[in-house]
């Protein structure tokens, strides 16, 4: 009997404990979970995808942290102008680069974003390859004044090319080049750059105006070189091409969409709030009997609340976990599977999407209070007792 | 130990005043079992939620030892009903989601060794093997009798019954009734419209319209007596 006992006592949880009802009427609590967790992966699903898209811009063209680019704006004869006020940088410059280019589409979420394909020459090309990481070529390096191309490797995925096809063709008005242009070389490094050669481009492609890439010796001096040249140039007829400005320009282009985005989520936010404050609501009012009797019994109103509230936040607790934990299989599912294959930038940690899903379960919380105080602020056991409410 | 002075207890309906208690006077000591009689409407449930402190009378008041419930705040009444009071009702109240011996630890959650302790009432009781079961697996009877041991489980001063046997049949009510008698540790007020559930009582009392008398032994007898 004794050890009956024991057992009695282990198997058994304290009745009242607000976990007890949650699992036992799980036709009660799962539909309240489903909603938060739908909530949670919606809009940690829509923010990740857009937020996709500042962050395919800062992959895409990172490599361009390493190089502050000049270009004359099509006039051959401010280069030597440019060339010498770079003298009075206050930034050290490790090394000037001057480079032709091309341009070319890629595919992005939101469309084709232009991408450079630059005319590099002589030691100046693994100078470029090693600044900004390159490595581990499949194939060999494009042949001086050959309609070749290295590329690297999320560029070949994001374009389903591979050593031996097209890049640039005469028939393609979009990636156009006077002659093919044909892929000789991969390199695997997670960092966007295609290259050819620079005689190439001098020879086929207009304007016949040099592009000045300018390298500091480390990324401190190429910020500090960056914001020099922005004012230096600035008014000249030269276009500074900065890391930093195109992380501005992306923000700002993109600043209207976050604010559509944080309207539509607030509405979400909003409705949903509303839904579950009115769900929980019904939900204690078929439970008066239960509150109505234990009342009678001997439990406070104070009590009963809490444990009310507290069943309420175990609700929203669980749907938000299970919430991010299904948004972040699913972004990670859909990164795999729709992203990764065409080298698209898709964070499912992305901390912002799930900072976004914060006000459901602050919002719930605060409804589902406001509910139950609501409901008991005149709930009389006595009327529920002798209404025979079982 | 519950003492009553002039206690009224008056609602209003349609407008018109209705005494569901008028000036009750009645003094239960410790130990007895105290039944009260009276037809439907007569005021019994009434009595039982003064006495218990689930109501508060319009006029008079009511004591526990000595102490006026009018002078204790809702958390100490709470408390009272929770360890110095059991309430039996006239439908099984159970919780749909709990065993019977969860619904029996209701008797007091907190209480050391509750499970053990619910388990000894309900094998007490003849319900040791239901002891994991739900309520919707249990008969009337057995339900009836689940919220007798979660009445009995914290061994209360008082157990307040209100009509504990009018959902069983003749023979299960009074199984109900005996089992109160013999198992309880204090007083026990039992209010019916069922008499020949209050055989064993100490004293029964009669409540028409409000108000309440007891009965003398003789009435007693012949009211008791009649089928």
């Amino acid at each position: 009997m004794k050890s009956s006992r024991r057992r009695t006592a282990r198997t058994h949880p304290r009745p009242l404990a607000a976990w007890v009802f949650l699992l036992r009427n799980p036709s009660k609590s799962a539909p309240l979970v489903l909603v938060i967790i739908l909530a949670v992966l919606l809009i940690a699903g829509i923010v990740a995808i857009m937020n996709s898209i500042p962050l395919s811009v800062k992959q895409v063209y990172g490599y361009s942290r390493h190089i502050t680019g000049i270009s004359a704006r099509g006039d051959p004869s401010m280069v030597p102008r440019l060339l010498e006020r770079l003298q009075e940088s206050p930034a050290p410059i490790e090394r000037t680069v001057s480079c032709r280019t091309a341009v070319f589409n890629i595919n992005s979420i939101v469309g084709d974003w232009p991408f450079v394909l630059y005319g590099l020459s002589g030691d100046d090309t693994m100078y470029v390859v090693d600044k900004i990481g390159l490595s581990g070529l499949t194939g060999r390096l494009p042949k001086a004044g050959e309609p070749e191309a290295a590329i690297s490797r999320p560029l070949a995925r994001n374009l389903g090319l591979r050593i031996g096809s097209a890049l640039l063709r005469p028939d393609d008005s979009d990636n156009f080049s006077p002659l093919t242009v044909e892929i000789v070389g991969i390199y695997e490094s997670d960092i966007w750059f295609s290259f050819t050669s620079y005689d190439y481009l001098a020879e086929h492609h207009f304007p016949p105006v040099d592009v000045l890439l300018v390298f500091a010796p480390d990324e401190a001096a190429q910020r500090e070189l960056d914001a020099w040249a922005l004012e230096a140039y600035k008014g000249q007829r030269a276009y500074v091409f900065a890391y930093p400005n195109l992380e501005q320009e992306t923000q700002e282009s993109l600043a209207v969409l976050f604010q559509i985005l944080n309207l539509v989520i607030g509405m979400l936010v909003l409705v949903i709030t509303l839904m579950m404050g009115m769900l929980i609501s019904i939900h204690l009012a078929q439970r008066e009997g239960e509150f109505g009797l234990l009342q009678a019994i001997g439990f406070t109103r104070g009590r009963l609340i809490r444990r009310a509230v507290l069943e309420a936040a175990l609700v929203v607790v669980a749907g938000w976990t299970l919430g991010a934990a299904a948004a972040y299989g699913v972004l990670t599912v859909v990164k795999t599977l729709v992203m990764d294959p065409k080298a698209f930038a898709l964070n499912p940690a992305d901390p912002a999407a799930y900072l976004y899903t914060i006000p459901v379960p602050v919002a719930i919380i605060a409804a589902a209070a406001l509910t139950v105080w609501f409901r008991f602020r005149r709930f009389d056991p006595i009327s529920v007792i002798e209404r025979r409410v079982a | 130990m519950i003492r009553t002075e002039g206690a009224s207890l008056v609602y209003w309906d349609h407008g018109r005043e209705v005494f569901a208690c008028r000036e009750v006077g009645l003094e239960i000591i410790e130990g007895e079992f105290v039944g009260v009689l009276g037809p439907s409407g007569s005021g019994k449930s009434s009595l039982l939620f003064l006495l218990s402190g689930l109501k508060d009378p319009t006029s008079g008041s009511v004591f526990y030892n000595g102490i006026s419930f009018a002078q204790q705040g809702g958390r100490e009444r709470a408390e009272l009903r929770l360890r110095t009071f059991g309430f039996i009702f006239q439908q099984p109240y159970l919780l749909g989601y709990l065993t019977a011996v969860e619904n029996v630890m209701l008797g007091d959650p907190s209480a050391p060794n509750a499970a053990d302790r619910a388990l000894e009432v309900l094998e007490k009781l003849g319900l040791g093997d239901k002891a994991r079961r739900r309520p919707g697996e249990l008969s009337g009877g057995e339900k009836q009798r689940v919220c007798v041991a979660r009445a009995l489980f914290n061994s209360p001063r008082v157990i307040f019954a209100d009509e504990p046997t009018a959902s069983l049949d003749h023979a299960g009510g009074l199984h109900v009734v005996e089992l109160l008698r013999k198992h309880r540790q204090g007083a026990l007020v039992m209010v019916t419209h069922d008499r020949t559930m209050l055989g064993s009582a100490d004293r029964v009392l009669m409540i028409e319209e409000g108000r309440l008398r007891e009965l003398g032994a003789e009435e007693r007898d012949q009211a008791l007596s009649v089928p």
